[in-house]
């Protein structure tokens, strides 16, 4: 390749045409914020966790009543027990694949820290989906196998007097439409932000395979 | 972060800001996008410039660093209007001695390692700054004999699209 070879008996002279910045325009550099996908990566992350964690807080009182009266608070509290286990060995996960990624490693590696970090947090969501779908469906038979204790419970606590026959199923499938729309959010989410954050990413990891195939 | 520090990183970047800016220069296409590409560049080497031992040259490090914040780390902002004016200004004829066959025949070839992709861009570079094979395959985390093999290809590559 003879132009390839000019190119590089040239590049070293060329040195000269490039921009000089002084000591004090690099100086004041330190100091400026990081724009880097590692740090938007972390930023998502961490609401992506806190998001989960945060629901259960947010939840409003009346619905731990509901879930009272009908009997499931023991069910309840092992489903939390277990939960927040999960998330603890998740959030440590997270943490130690983060402190991993180093920009001094080589190229693959640096690329496979970023993404294993990555990957835990999407667990944790797909976790997190799971959970709440397995929830969804042992609440809602909960509530099937004692309607009768639901309408008494829907009445204490909201002042719901539900006369309408059908209310149980509309109730029912009421739930099932929001957590399907709830579901459907999140997997947006997902193929918007990580589809754009992670794109050149990937594709260049892809590069990087590929020539050691 | 103290003093010191701040001011050893300082002039040793000064010093081989040449490497950065060739970076900054292959990956993108404008004053706006170079400028913001040293500057993460920078940021990225001070975060990890208090780790830098100095078992292996400064400039060495900085190939890894900047080369990796360019290849995985930096995103490009979106708000910017691309422009290729940039290039051709900066690497224009800039000496006598070169006849304009010469000159013609170098910027072709520096607009074909423009047009490959992040990956091969990398690997060219480190050949045109002399790198050896091994230290090609280290930076990029590939293995020495794929490094060689994949070095050929992108010749290749440059030949076709020099000559379509």
């Amino acid at each position: 390749m003879d132009q390839l070879e000019l190119l590089k008996q040239n590049w070293k002279q060329r040195e000269q045409e490039y921009p000089k910045l002084s000591y004090d325009q690099i100086y004041d550099m330190l100091f400026r914020k990081s724009t880097s996908i590692v740090k938007w990566i972390f930023i998502i992350s961490v609401l992506e966790l806190l998001f989960w964690v945060g629901l259960y807080f947010i939840s409003p009182k009346s619905s731990f009543e509901v879930i009272e009266k009908l009997g499931m608070k023991p069910f309840m509290l092992a489903f939390n027990v277990v939960h927040y286990i999960i998330v603890l060995i998740f959030i440590y996960y997270f943490y130690k694949n983060y402190v991993s990624i180093k920009v001094t490693e080589s190229t693959k590696t640096l690329m496979e820290r970023i993404l294993s970090t990555r990957k835990t947090v999407r667990y944790f969501v797909i976790y997190n989906v799971v959970a709440f779908a397995i929830a969804l469906v042992v609440i809602n038979y909960f509530y099937f196998t004692k309607s009768d204790l639901l309408m008494q419970a829907l009445e204490e606590s909201y002042g719901i007097i539900p006369n309408d026959p059908q209310f149980l199923t509309i109730f029912l499938i009421s739930q099932i439409v929001v957590g399907v729309i709830l579901i459907l959010l999140l997997l947006l989410f997902y193929r918007l932000v990580y589809g754009i954050l992670l794109r050149k990413l990937k594709k260049n990891y892809k590069e990087l395979e590929r020539i050691e195939m | 972060m103290n003093k010191e520090l701040e001011h050893s990183f300082v002039t040793q970047l000064e010093e081989n800001q040449n490497i950065v800016h060739k970076i900054c220069r292959l990956y993108t296409n404008d004053a706006d996008a170079h400028n913001d590409l040293f500057q993460e560049i920078t940021i990225q080497l001070w975060k990890a410039f208090p780790k830098f031992r100095g078992d292996s040259k400064f400039s060495t490090w900085m190939y890894r660093v900047g080369l990796n914040t360019a290849i995985t780390l930096y995103r490009k902002s979106k708000r910017r209007v691309e422009t290729h004016d940039f290039e051709s200004v900066s690497f224009k004829i800039t000496a006598d001695e070169y006849d304009d066959t010469v000159e013609l025949q170098l910027r072709l070839m520096y607009d074909a390692v423009k047009q490959l992709n992040d990956i091969d861009k990398a690997l060219v570079f480190l050949y045109l700054e002399d790198k050896n094979y091994r230290e090609i395959a280290d930076t990029l985390g590939i293995s020495e004999v794929n490094a060689r093999v994949k070095m050929n290809r992108i010749k290749e590559k440059l030949r076709t699209i020099l000559n379509p």
